[in-house]
């Protein structure tokens, strides 16, 4: 338990130095960081419309952050939930507007297809990363550029409905998922993130299945030694993040747009890598990081109408807490542990 | 004769582990000085005392009948010392002139002078007779070859004192008389060699004088003109006193383990296991011996199946286990100590009772439904770390928190705790403490009352003796003999190990394994 | 036939050559630190900076030299961070390579917010781009003058880069000692070489020439900025790296074939095919590239096993080393 205190305090103090820089990097763009702070925080949760709106927001990083934790957790890093989302978000909307379902069972059709979109769209960088080892941080981040091009490709040379935007057409709302309060778009999707991060909690801590991955992340030698069957568990693990990833735009276009366009969800996949990075892998922990960025988010919203600084400032907050902690979770582990630095990563 | 190297009661511990005490060396300039002893028996922590790689606790280094001070590899370099060491640290993608003049690069116009390498580096070549083409890639040489780069290394280096670390452990006799050949060379030309080996042999053919170590410390020096290969046998091993054989009961089990004919490749594509057959049976432990490296982990690992084998079978019972993957083999009843445990035998970041856990997570009543059983998991990770005498906080402390003795029960606590009907132990004490190998050894002993059929591969040859039912000699790859445990003579088996057979051949080693 | 004539002729040479040098500055760039043993998925931000900067510098000091050199030293900035976390640190290369990529992306955005007020791209403010070089006597040498006349020069620097590195690598000692840095670590440290040092200047160098690319692509590909205008060249470049291993042969191979489907899919374009279908096709071309050589990377494994083997039995006679027959082979 000491451990586990010291390690949060530890990241607690990471996350201060970077805040710290970030106030640095406001006041060079020529805003008080105090005003830009209370800005935020008014912005994310001044009224409960805004809470509800950092709700909205939190949601899809909560689920794209379950989704790298299920890669972490195996020693992998699924950097294409970016694409997955899309992807996802795309194929959900297609069944929403090409079918005619009962409610229910649209909205199912609509999200299972979208995780399967995830997990085809992810299936080839993780056929070739279990089988030859291919680099799978590569090859699913360019798979994003593609997931974008051609779900983009698809809404306005294919699917564009009548009139200027370049949209689709609308879903049923027999597809719509249902919002949580009539005031706000928050809808069933967070309750579906905050029951996928509690179940990949228990899927890891309590399942056998769990366990080996958990192992093979911690130690593949070990892991293999065991009788774990590292190529295998490596191409369904990747599956597995990818459908989350997938989900998680099923989830935004039949909650939220009820219709795919371009610019669909931008960032909220990487945005989930990140708050899993944060959270060193842990679905529980990811809750607590995605609604922070969530809050960032929702806040930075209002930071672009009542400062001047615009909201991508909290991209570079972001960056700068994931930099910090970083360094820190290895200055700690350096001085326990002695074959730190062994790396993953050479080809 | 004047001396190139002088040790005077040199003393090196790490940590309460004394691997040299007070040890003595002369060393006589332009003489093959040899220095002999079983594993761990302090050579090469000697060596890299002498080569300023590890500062010894006390003790005085001369060279060359001046004391000297030796904070560093460049410091010894600088007194004309150099080392070939036993893993040779050579860049595979360039050249052999590149590799030679590493780190002291011929410049011209702030550009490397290829050929002024290539050319110096085929003088020297020339000069002290090692055949190398200076142009050719590393990476496409033999061992062999590499080695001598090695040496030019040392030579171009201005080195007058060359030590090699267990040299022909890697060789194949017609390059280790080669090595021999080029090393009379340097005698011949006023310099000094110093050579780590434990093979007798080649100590018998090449040296003048020698020096054996035991558990860190001098037992003798002798011209090797003086001195039998039983001579040096009885000073390596000398009398076996860590532990006295176990009384056991006869062996009277049926065949449980049956292996024929089995071939198996290293990591480098190499034979490491060169058509080796045997049968252990339930209730019996059969001990391999060997001097590292002649196949010992090759053969663990083509038994628990994380090695392919390329020819030859294995069965346990009537049950074939030949090309099944290491899940399978466990499920068929086989359960494996590796001798790497730091690597493969723990996750270290884990607790006791997840490390416990390992292998059998599928299994009832380990899981149900793919569900963990805490209770079961908590309840057994007490008794085991009971009844194993793991010192631990408690089941939910890491690993990494435990001495090593103890991280080796846990290891012995989950492999033995399983239904296993064979047992393969590999190097079961090694930097284990006194009592825990104590304690180690009595549990195997267990196992073996408990009918279980027990693979023992050990290099402490005391371990196998105290254990060992039967104990086979491994060398180069192949079973160089069957020893009766309860009646073997060290004389022979220290024979067997260094490759000579019952009827006094001496057994070439084909490749290096 | 009158179709292929207007897809394939000097003027898609000199639109592969443009298209080409971007990704070849900043794959160059990587290849210090490939050889050194570090991976760098870090270089697309690398670029962003510098092109970014590159642009700034142009306008407050009017000329393109001084934006140059700004949008260096930004990408140098960063470099130094990247090597200061993964050398000094030992942090995770994957982990502080992707968050000084996002680093990069926000702090364009909201220096472009603060600065001039506006979101998406830059341009005007003065902004000025690096000058064409004009060969003498190229208009005498016909196709041939077409295609090697008329660039920004940091067309020019990237192309003739490429023998540079050849050279750097083979003939110099820092070159050298970056490959034995990433290549077999213990013989530096053996023979006495810093590998945190070595690493650095590998990172600092690299940060060098990812600013040249990013300062290309702001002052010589485009005289503008545009929000994350590098658009993934920087990924691209990283696909490249690891199929060539840093080699800069094998890297310009490379990115001849990135800027050859960029240049030709842009054809495409004119035949009416969709802009988004035309503007995955370098990005296809680099996943497909990667997955190709590393199925291939397969064989060459077995290779090298049944070579090392020849050269064991060559020593003696095969049959005595050899087992009747070859059950399994790993």
């Amino acid at each position: 338990m000491n451990d586990r205190i010291s390690a949060l305090s530890g990241q607690a103090l990471a996350i201060m130095i970077a805040l710290a820089l970030g106030a640095m990097v406001i006041l060079a763009v020529s805003e008080s960081p105090l005003h830009v702070l209370l800005t935020l925080l008014d912005g994310a949760f001044g009224n409960p419309e805004r809470i509800l709106g950092t709700l909205l927001q939190t949601t899809p990083i909560l689920i794209c952050g379950v989704a790298a934790c299920i890669s972490l957790r195996g020693g992998l890093f699924n950097i294409g939930i970016e694409g997955q989302l899309f992807m996802g978000g795309f194929a959900a909307t297609w069944i929403g507007f090409s079918f005619e379902m009962p409610p229910v069972l649209h909205v199912m059709a609509g999200l299972g297809f979208a995780a399967f979109a995830g997990l085809a769209w992810v299936a080839i960088p993780a056929f070739f990363r279990a089988r030859y080892q291919t680099n799978e941080v590569v090859s699913t981040i360019l798979a994003n550029y593609v997931a974008v091009l051609i779900t983009s490709y698809l809404t306005i040379n294919i699917f564009k409905r009548a009139g200027g935007a370049p949209d689709t057409p609308p879903i049923l709302e027999s597809a719509y998922l249902p919002q949580l309060f009539s005031f706000s778009r928050a809808n069933w999707g967070l309750v579906i993130g905050l029951v996928l991060a509690i179940g990949a909690h228990f899927f890891f801590t309590r399942t056998a299945r769990g366990y080996a991955v958990t192992e093979m992340g911690a130690n593949p030698k070990f892991a293999e030694y065991g009788g774990i069957d590292i190529k295998k568990q490596t191409f369904f693990l990747m599956l597995a993040s990818g459908a989350v990833g997938g989900l998680a735009g099923g989830i935004e276009s039949l909650g939220v747009h009820h219709r795919f366009m371009e610019g669909f969800a931008p960032g909220f996949g990487f945005d989930g890598v990140i708050a899993a990075l944060l959270a060193n892998g842990n679905p529980l922990g990811t809750i607590v990081t995605a609604l922070f960025f969530g809050a960032l988010r929702s806040g930075s919203l209002l930071l672009e109408v009542d400062t001047t600084a615009s909201r991508e400032i909290i991209t570079v907050i972001q960056a700068l807490i994931i930099l910090a902690v970083s360094a820190q979770i290895l200055v700690r582990r350096r001085a326990t542990d002695s074959s730190a630095g062994e790396r993953r990563w050479k080809f | 004769m004047p001396r190139a190297i002088e040790l005077r009661s040199i003393t090196k511990r790490f940590g309460s582990f004394v691997a040299n005490e007070g040890v003595n060396l002369a060393v006589k300039r332009g003489s093959i000085h040899a220095i002999i002893g079983e594993n761990g028996a302090g050579k090469t922590t000697l060596m890299n005392v002498l080569f300023g790689l590890l500062q010894p606790d006390e003790g005085e280094i001369l060279i060359d009948e001046k004391p000297v001070v030796l904070p560093n590899p460049a410091a010894a370099i600088a007194n004309g010392i150099g080392m070939v060491h036993q893993h040779f640290k050579l860049v595979p993608s360039l050249t052999v002139a590149d590799n030679v003049f590493l780190g002291m690069e011929i410049l011209k116009g702030g550009l490397i002078d290829h050929a002024a390498q290539i050319a110096r580096t085929a003088e020297l070549s020339r000069q002290f007779g090692l055949k190398v083409d200076p142009t050719e890639r590393v990476g496409l040489l033999s061992v062999g070859i590499e080695q001598r780069i090695e040496i030019l290394k040392v030579l171009v280096r201005g080195a007058r004192t060359i030590i090699l670390d267990e040299p022909t452990a890697v060789l194949t006799p017609q390059e280790s008389r080669d090595l021999f050949e080029t090393l009379r060379g340097f005698v011949a030309k006023g310099m000094t060699v110093l050579f780590i080996s434990h093979h007798l042999e080649e100590v018998m053919e090449v040296s003048d004088t020698v020096t054996v170590l035991r558990h860190g410390k001098e037992v003798a020096t002798r011209p090797t003109a003086e001195l039998t290969k039983s001579d040096l046998v009885q000073m390596m091993v000398g009398r076996l006193v860590s532990f006295d054989r176990r009384p056991r009961g006869p062996v009277s089990g049926s065949r449980v383990l049956a292996v024929d004919d089995l071939w198996a490749r290293d990591d480098r594509g190499l034979h490491a296991l060169h058509g080796v057959s045997f049968d252990v049976r339930a209730g019996e432990i059969v001990g391999i011996a060997g001097v590292a490296g002649n196949g010992q982990t090759e053969l663990a690992e083509v038994l628990s199946g994380l090695r392919p084998s390329t020819h030859g079978s294995v069965r346990l019972g009537e049950t074939p286990l030949t090309g099944l993957s290491a899940r399978a083999i466990r499920g068929a009843g086989v359960a494996h100590v590796p001798g790497d445990r730091l690597v493969r035998g723990v996750d270290r970041n884990a607790s006791v009772s997840l490390n416990l856990l390992m292998g059998r997570q599928d299994k009832a009543p380990w899981s149900r439904g793919g569900i963990i059983n805490r209770g079961y998991l908590a309840d057994q990770s007490k008794a085991l770390i009971e009844r194993f005498d793991i010192r631990t906080r408690s089941a939910a402390a890491p690993v990494k928190s435990l001495s090593g003795g103890n991280i080796q029960k846990v290891v012995l606590a989950r492999e033995f705790s399983g239904d296993a009907r064979c047992l393969l132990i590999d190097q079961p004490t090694r930097g284990v403490d006194i009592g825990a190998t104590e304690a180690i050894h009595t549990e195997i002993m267990r196992q073996r009352e408990a009918g279980r059929a027990i693979l023992l591969i050990s290099v402490q040859l005391d371990e196998l003796i105290a254990l060992a039912d039967r104990i086979l000699v491994m060398f180069a790859g192949r079973i160089m003999g069957d020893l009766d445990g309860g009646a073997v003579s060290e004389e022979r088996l220290g024979f067997l190990m260094a490759g000579v057979d019952e009827h006094g051949h001496h057994v070439e080693r084909e490749m290096a394994s | 036939m009158e179709i292929l004539e207007r897809m394939f002729n000097v003027a898609l040479i000199v639109a592969t050559l443009r298209t080409t040098a971007p990704i070849l500055l900043v794959a160059l760039g990587g290849s210090f630190t490939t050889r050194a043993g570090i991976f760098n998925i870090g270089l697309e931000g690398q670029m962003l900076l510098g092109a970014f900067f590159a642009v700034i510098g142009t306008i407050f000091s009017g000329s393109p030299w001084i934006g140059l050199l700004c949008g260096v030293a930004a990408a140098l900035a960063l470099a130094f961070i990247f090597a200061l976390l993964v050398v000094t640190f030992r942090a995770n290369e994957v982990v502080v390579g992707l968050a000084l990529n996002i680093l990069a992306g926000g702090m364009t955005v909201s220096l472009l917010k603060a600065i001039f007020g506006t979101r998406g791209s830059i341009f005007g403010h003065g902004l000025v781009g690096l000058p064409v070089l004009r060969i003498p006597f190229a208009k005498e040498m016909g196709w041939f003058g077409q295609m090697i006349s008329g660039y920004t020069p940091l067309v020019y620097v990237a192309f003739l880069a490429v023998p540079l590195f050849i050279l750097f690598y083979k003939r110099t000692k820092l070159g050298l000692y970056i490959r034995v840095v990433g290549e077999k670590p213990e013989a530096a440290e053996a023979l006495g070489i810093s590998i945190a040092k070595i690493r650095y200047t590998a990172s600092l160098l690299c940060g060098v020439f990812a600013g040249l690319a990013g300062a290309h692509l702001s002052l010589g590909y485009t005289t503008m900025f545009t929000e994350n205008m590098s658009s993934g060249r920087g990924f691209m470049a990283v696909a490249i790296l690891i199929f060539s291993a840093g080699d800069p042969k094998r890297i310009l191979a490379g990115c001849l074939l990135f800027g050859f489907s960029d240049a030709l899919s842009l054809r495409l374009q004119t035949f009416g095919v969709s802009s988004y279908l035309v503007l995955a096709v370098p990005y296809v071309v680099a996943l497909a590239a990667l997955f190709a050589l590393s199925y291939r990377a397969r064989p060459r494994i077995i290779q090298e096993t049944l070579a090392s083997m020849g050269r064991a039995l060559s020593v003696k006679p095969p049959s005595a080393a050899e087992p009747p027959a070859l059950a399994r082979e790993p």
